[in-house]
């Protein structure tokens, strides 16, 4: 018994010592990073690391980077940063040793931001296959940034029901006459069977950035046109009376009371529109995989309009097209792993299994020379985009990108749902708008 | 004794101390060092002097915040003591089934702030939607969301510090009291309550740096909104740091200046209590 | 307290109780009921029970499960709280005990570094402490054991001395005199009369680790590891919006556990509870 003890004891110093060692060799070897990396598992192969920002292509994504490391041997991890969240995410993970290799910034304010993390990938093969440089985000010569994906979003509508109601899309042509349409279906909602023109425009985080971002848009776009420019330090908020209009027409003519728009999701839009509660969705291309995985409504019964909201020669606007997915290179990450990122980004837009997973199962339109014919998406909101285009609509640009800030977006949010729920006044909506741009673009 | 324990003091302090150094007293001296800096991560910091605590304060969510962590701390205090105590002393009263009702009453504070959070979100969504309200549609509502959740999670812990507090006062005091015909009223405050004054001390001071302290339920429940109206410092300084770029510094200035508060409040708070009990 | 006085009322007050304990166990119950429908009617009708149109079986589950991955979660979880907690009992309890009975300045100043860890709020230094510990290569669940036991240390450490004070020497000097060292007095004589207080330093902490949300999530690297409260945060908005039956679900799943565990040792939890809170 005695001895029993003694060895055990001993055995448990020894066991401390030993944790306490690894203890310091741990602090001996990271204070030399660079001759440290030959110690890691994998060793001179590299790994990919993917923070994505798509969570609605989360599984997709994992998937794909699976079939890469069966083929290759190389791994990759796919992470998916929570709606909302991936600003915070990239921060935290990006301070880390493993820190991501491919990460997503959404344009230029994004890319002010992680500029001096961004590899510049102006040699890369995978830069070389884009189709044109205006998919690149630059800064001089250097790029920065690729886009992989180029989305539309507008009014996603419901054909059927729309024609219940004694409406087909063409009449619906500018802010007034989408007005007159949603008002009369609101009215008839009953006899319609549906609960409202509109899905609930949802304040959630997984649904805000339907309003606060993309519906934003449309007022700076109509700004930045009418005073020719791209940016500005300082905007004037022209067009806030038509954010108001379009943003009081979300909220009356909606399945909900606006006071319980706080905490709708975005899956409860969806879920009212794919069950025929709503014949409008605010939303994008990206949303026609959750739409056909509720298998209720058809390719041809949905379609999608742009988004009026009363501005002069409105009639002619098309849908809006853009781009908030740019990929960068992390340059800090060993050399290794940063070809091994390149390499699975080629691959990723140009072989088979590539294509095959971004353009029909992610659904993704990519502006890669690769993707033609076979890998263009079978996607109705798609078709719907192309049509606006082949029938001579500008489509509008993603003006969103050059917003100051997170902040800045989530003061606009806040604001729209105070507003809303009528907790707050458009007052302050103006305010965040108008001021908060100032005051963050300065920060 | 002295000499041989020396000899063994590697054994018996190191991996206590390597541990300790690292996890707390390192982060800690470098925390307070980098809220002095500019910096996006621990090795660039550049000195900027009280820079950041200027900002600190010309944060306007960072004063809400502090209100509303102060407002919920000391509702929540009160609440969570005065039902224990209730609760305590019923249960001390022989009522049947007490042993069914104290496992009860403690069970919720096992489980964690996150799994809490958004129990009490579905429940709290449930009853709202009935007034065609939810939950973040007022600071009002988070405001007292959190407090009944905190309530619902605390009020069994405490009551157990209590009841082991009731139950060591000593039973010919009561008989004493009795004796000299005291109302009910009269021996809870002349004897219960100043009796079980360390128990009282305890729970308050645990209450409170609980309530300050408060995380994980604020971020589950309501995450801060509406208009990061219900956002406690905790979680402001959470998203101050890791939501918005250029304001780490911030952030780790704000923390110093929860830290201060924290401290302060517990020294404070125990010296009222501990002198209160020796009056006794 | 004479007996005849604790019956007085009982049944009255029993039944009162009895309500007050289903309305406390309820949100639980609601949240169980729930994980059984269909997530369209979780939202809309959360006080409903599943009927032939709402109910989807273990659907909820199985969508929960391949989401969060919870096995992995939860095998995660089980191996930090279990590894942190025994670290912490054994190496804190022979620090506490070697302070303790060699009181110099260096001891003294470790006991009140000890004491002053514990009132210091976490996100002083969540930044620098999950740098640190991914700079150490901390970020795996073996590593993040070794900073539980850093940041844990505090609590620990000052309710080992306060046990420990209340030894009387004698027995260990005698056991000295015998001819054992520091190390056989400290595993044959001190290590079995703490044992009440292992129980309930052991209880505390691991509340504490299997509970905590933020330090795991800053310190782990989350492409290998999630915990439970994790993996439950990252349901919020991780597949693009909340889908409230998978949270149903694992909400369930989460709280299984704690009452299994609470179940199996309500009696020690509570006795652990009362011990921690008295010398806290």
């Amino acid at each position: 018994m005695k001895r029993m003890n003694k060895v055990l004891a001993l055995a448990l110093a020894a066991v401390m010592t030993a944790s306490a060692l690894a203890g310091c060799g741990g602090a001996a070897s990271s204070s030399t990073p660079a001759a440290s990396s030959g110690s890691t598992s994998t060793g001179a192969k590299g790994q990919v690391y993917y923070l994505n920002f798509k969570p609605e292509q989360a599984d997709q994504w994992t998937a794909l980077a699976k079939k890469y490391t069966e083929q290759t041997g190389v791994p990759v991890n796919v992470v998916t940063a929570a709606s909302g969240t991936y600003e915070q995410t990239l921060k935290s993970e990006i301070a880390k040793t493993e820190a991501p290799t491919l990460f997503q910034v959404n344009g230029p304010v994004g890319l002010a931001a992680w500029k001096d993390y961004c590899y510049d990938l102006s040699g890369t093969d995978v830069y070389k296959e884009l189709k044109s440089d205006d998919f690149a985000l630059k800064d001089g010569n250097a790029v920065y940034g690729i886009a992989y994906v180029i989305e539309t979003y507008g009014i996603i509508y419901n054909k059927t029901l729309l024609e219940k109601a004694g409406y087909t899309a063409a009449d619906i042509t500018n802010f007034a006459s989408l007005k007159k349409v949603a008002d009369d279906i609101q009215a008839r909602k009953a006899e319609l069977g549906i609960k409202g023109a509109f899905a609930s425009a949802g304040m959630d985080s997984s649904s805000d950035w339907r309003f606060k971002t993309h519906l934003a848009n449309l007022p700076i776009y109509y700004e930045y046109q009418k005073d020719g420019i791209g940016d500005t330090e300082a905007i004037k908020g022209t067009y806030l009376d038509n954010y108001k209009n379009i943003w009081d027409l979300y909220i009356t003519d909606s399945t909900c009371a606006p006071s319980l728009l706080s905490s709708k999701t975005g899956d409860d839009a969806l879920s009212e529109f794919v069950l025929g509660e709503a014949v409008f969705y605010q939303n994008g291309t990206w949303a026609y995989g959750d739409i056909q995985k509720a298998d209720t409504l058809k390719d041809d019964e949905i379609g999608m309009l742009p988004i009026y909201i009363g501005a002069e020669g409105e009639e002619n606007q098309g849908l809006c097209t853009g781009s908030e997915n740019y990929w960068c290179v992390n340059k800090n990450a060993k050399p290794e792993d940063i070809q091994a990122t390149l390499d699975f980004m080629k691959w990723c837009v140009t072989s088979e299994e590539g294509k095959t997973a971004l353009s029909s199962e992610m659904g993704f339109v990519c502006p890669f020379k690769g993707f033609t014919g076979e890998f263009l998406p079978s996607n109705p909101l798609i078709a719907a985009a192309d049509q606006y285009i082949a029938d001579g609509k500008t489509s509008v640009l993603w003006c969103f990108t050059t917003m100051p800030s997170e902040e800045w977006k989530n003061g606009v949010g806040n604001a729209l749902l105070e507003y809303a729920q009528g907790t707050g006044d458009w007052s302050a909506v103006t305010k965040a708008f108008v001021d908060g741009w100032a005051t963050e673009k300065k920060a | 004794m002295e000499r041989s324990l020396r000899k063994y003091s590697p054994i018996f302090i190191l991996p206590t101390m390597l541990a300790f150094f690292v996890g707390f007293i390192l982060p800690f001296i470098m925390g307070i060092y980098l809220s002095f800096c500019e910096f996006t991560t621990v090795t660039d910091g550049k000195f900027v002097g009280l820079k950041n605590y200027i900002k600190v304060f010309q944060d306007a969510t960072f004063l809400h915040s502090l209100w509303f962590t102060v407002l919920f701390t000391i509702v929540s205090v009160i609440a969570i003591n005065v039902l224990a105590f209730a609760v305590a002393m019923l249960m001390t009263k022989g009522i049947r089934g007490t042993n069914v009702f104290r496992t009860v009453f403690f069970m919720p504070n096992l489980i964690g702030g996150i799994v809490l959070g958004y129990i009490w979100q579905l429940i709290f969504n449930g009853i709202l939607q009935y007034f065609s309200r939810t939950l973040t549609y007022s600071s009002k509502y988070g405001f007292w969301g959190l407090v009944i959740l905190i309530c619902w999670q605390q009020i069994g812990y405490m009551m157990i510090i209590y009841i082991a507090g009731l139950q060591s006062i000593p039973g010919d005091l009561y008989e004493a009291a009795e004796i000299d015909g005291c109302t009910k009223r009269q021996t809870l405050f002349k004897i219960t309550i100043p009796m079980s004054m360390p128990s009282i001390t305890i729970c308050t001071f645990l209450t409170l740096t609980n309530g300050f302290k408060l995380f994980d339920q604020n971020l589950a429940l309501t995450a801060g909104q509406p208009s990061n109206k219900t956002e406690m410092l905790a979680l402001n300084i959470f998203s101050t740091f890791y939501s918005r770029v250029g304001w780490e510094g911030v952030g780790q200035a704000k923390a110093v200046i929860f830290f201060i508060i924290v401290v302060a409040i517990a020294l404070i708070q125990l010296r009222l209590t501990r002198s209160k009990e020796v009056q006794q | 307290m004479t007996s005849e006085k604790k019956q007085k009322g009982g049944w009255g007050l029993t039944i009162f109780l009895s309500l007050f304990s289903v309305l406390y166990v309820l949100p639980i119950v609601i949240v169980f009921t729930n994980s059984f429908k269909k997530k369209a009617f979780i939202n809309r009708y959360p006080f409903t029970l599943p009927d032939s149109k709402s109910f989807v079986g273990f659907e909820n589950y199985i969508e929960g499960i391949r989401k969060t991955d919870f096995f992995n979660a939860f095998g995660t979880s089980l191996f930090i709280t279990v590894g942190s907690v025994a670290l912490i009992l054994v190496c804190t309890s022979m620090c506490a005990w070697y302070i303790t009975r060699r009181s110099n300045r260096f001891t003294r100043s470790v006991y009140m570094l000890c004491v002053f860890s514990m009132v210091v709020p976490f996100q002083m230094v969540m930044f620098t402490l999950s740098k640190i510990a991914d700079m150490l290569r901390l970020d795996n669940p073996l590593g993040i054991i070794f900073v539980y036991l850093g940041f844990g240390a505090g609590l620990a450490v000052f309710m080992f001395c306060g046990f420990v004070k209340s030894i009387p020497l004698e027995i260990e000097e005698a056991a000295m005199i015998d001819g054992c060292n520091p190390l056989q007095i400290f595993f044959k004589v001190v290590f079995p009369v703490m044992k009440p207080t292992y129980i309930s330093v052991g209880i505390l902490e691991t509340m504490w680790i299997w509970n905590d949300y933020l330090l795991p999530y800053l310190v782990l690297d989350l492409k290998k590891y999630k915990t439970i409260p994790i993996a439950i945060q990252y349901l919020k908005g991780g597949y693009g919006s909340i889908d409230w039956g998978a949270m149903m679900a694992m909400l369930v799943l989460a709280i299984i556990p704690i009452i299994v565990f609470y179940m199996a040792c309500q009696k020690h939890i509570i006795k652990g509870v009362v011990a921690g809170a008295v010398k806290g």
